[in-house]
């Protein structure tokens, strides 16, 4: 059972969600559930956050994120103008746009414009992702979301639920930052 | 040459200023009730020890709240559970539930204090219910996905954001009919009357502004530009401050000029924001960061940040002037 709920990452949540009958969803314009949703997921890393920021600066280039096939957009790292089309290895795409850049900080933060839920069961979702410095010349990624749940409307099916979308969110985060570390620790 | 105040004026003088002290006095005691959504709890602030005093567990994700005038009662809207808590202040527990058909988020008093105006979260509807007995009174229709709700200081108007059809309704308290209805900017979700009831303030979230109505002709009179997905307004010291959730900054602008004055970096994700009483602080619920920011109105700097509980949201009126 721990080995099924690890693999529940995002992808596999993705599978799961297109295994599930279809759900008919109200047809509510900027509708969203009345819980906001939250997740903050870390990581050390064994290089400095110069090394790190490096290979996460590019809005698009978001090839350290496992499950991306790839990655195209516009307006460079121009928060209000750069805006990214994710395609995953199964095809589906995001859309995102970013809002905060801050080189210095070692920080930007996103919100997605448009996932299909059976994608990625959440709504109304932004992120920030920054570079901390560590002890010992080391750094901390942090990976915050804020989002709503898939299902706009009361009482949600399982899979659209809040825990859904927190799980899947942070399973994401997980797999992201987990490639991230290994991916600084062993460029030369 | 020494001159002497006419004795009169010189009392006068003496009085106002004592009245300033024990104004000041009030005014530090405030409290502040804050719903922590995720958390499942209602964090007690004491404003002039600057945390928490008491912890009340309220379930089913809290997050709208609305004070009595007295500061004796406190209402919070359970989204989840559905339901409202009535909260004693001073005792620090809930005295009771009402339940709720809808989901309740957007809450106000009337002016007797005997009635609560709670927004549907998904019916387009205002509901006035019976505090007493949670009986519900009455019913009107008003626009789309209706979130915040306010009501003038002499309790003849309501007011409604109705978000999903970009407008705010405009009620007769009293014949518990709709007046008229203004269209504003994308989204609005928190709604402010200023004291003197001329006029309402609406953030919109998918804008970035805040829309200005004048209630008495009932037209949007301007239009102010904010940080990035506003959520309330705050009214003090002739200022607006918005609260700007993805900038995480509290945007403040001049009520006469309705221009932009200053954004004042405070938490992640800030959303409740409200005016002290004496006007001289305004107090902002950081969603994200789960802290409240103390700015001064005047300096317009941030002079205290206090720990609360998980995910704090305060939608609506959450302070109160300790007696």
């Amino acid at each position: 059972m721990a080995a099924i709920l690890k693999k529940l990452f995002w992808t596999g949540a993705v599978l799961l969600a297109f295994a599930l009958p279809q759900v008919v969803l109200p047809q509510v314009a900027l509708a969203h559930g009345p819980t906001r949703q939250k997740t903050t997921e870390k990581i050390e890393i064994n290089a400095p956050p110069a090394k790190v920021w490096a290979i996460i600066a590019d809005f698009h280039d978001m090839s350290w994120l496992p499950g991306i096939a790839k990655t195209t957009g516009e307006g460079g790292n121009t928060p209000d103008a750069a805006k990214r089309q994710l395609t995953l290895d199964n095809g589906a795409t995001i859309d995102e746009s970013l809002y905060k850049y801050d080189p210095a900080e070692m920080s930007y933060a996103y919100r997605i414009d448009n996932v299909d839920v059976k994608v990625l069961p959440v709504n109304n979702y932004s992120a920030s992702i920054i570079v901390l410095p560590a002890d010992g010349g080391k750094s901390v990624v942090e990976w915050r979301g804020a989002f709503y749940r898939g299902y706009p409307n009361n009482d949600p099916p399982p899979e659209l639920s809040d825990e859904a979308a927190l799980k899947a969110v942070s399973g994401l985060f997980r797999k992201g930052l987990e490639n991230l570390k290994k991916k600084a620790e062993s460029a030369p | 040459m020494t001159r002497k105040l006419p004795s009169g004026l010189a009392a006068t003088g003496f009085a106002l200023a004592l009245a300033l002290v024990v104004l000041n006095a009030a005014a530090l005691a405030d409290e502040a009730f804050i719903p922590d959504q995720t958390g499942d709890e209602l964090s007690i602030l004491d404003l002039e020890k600057g945390r928490i005093v008491a912890r009340i567990p309220i379930p089913g994700k809290p997050a709208g709240v609305a004070m009595s005038r007295d500061g004796r009662t406190a209402f919070v809207t359970s989204t989840e559970g559905k339901y409202i808590s009535v909260v004693d202040t001073a005792e620090r527990r809930v005295l009771r539930r009402i339940a709720t058909s809808d989901t309740p988020l957007g809450i106000a008093l009337d002016h007797s204090g005997a009635s609560l105006y709670l927004a549907g979260f998904y019916q387009p509807r205002l509901y006035k219910i019976d505090i007493a007995s949670g009986a519900l009174e009455a019913t009107l229709d008003i626009g789309a996905l209706p979130s915040g709700v306010a009501v003038t200081s002499d309790g003849a108007v309501i007011v409604t954001a109705d978000r999903g059809d970009d407008q705010i309704s405009i009620i007769d308290a009293a014949k518990w009919t709709r007046l008229a209805t203004v269209k504003v900017g994308a989204h609005p979700f928190g709604v402010t009357i200023d004291p003197a009831g001329a006029r309402v303030y609406t953030a919109n979230v998918e804008s970035n502004d805040i829309s200005v109505v004048d209630l008495a002709s009932r037209k949007l009179i301007g239009t102010v530009k904010v940080g990035k997905r506003p959520y309330a307004v705050a009214l003090a010291n002739g200022l607006g401050f918005s609260t700007d959730q993805y900038g995480g900054t509290v945007s403040v602008f001049d009520l006469a000029t309705l221009q932009p004055i200053k954004r004042i970096s405070v938490g992640e994700y800030p959303e409740g924001i409200e005016a002290s009483a004496d006007g001289e602080r305004i107090y902002v619920t950081n969603w994200f960061s789960n802290e409240v920011s103390a700015i001064d109105a005047h300096t317009l700097q941030v002079i205290a940040r206090i720990p609360v509980g998980d995910g704090p949201r305060a939608f609506g009126k959450f302070l109160r002037v300790t007696p």
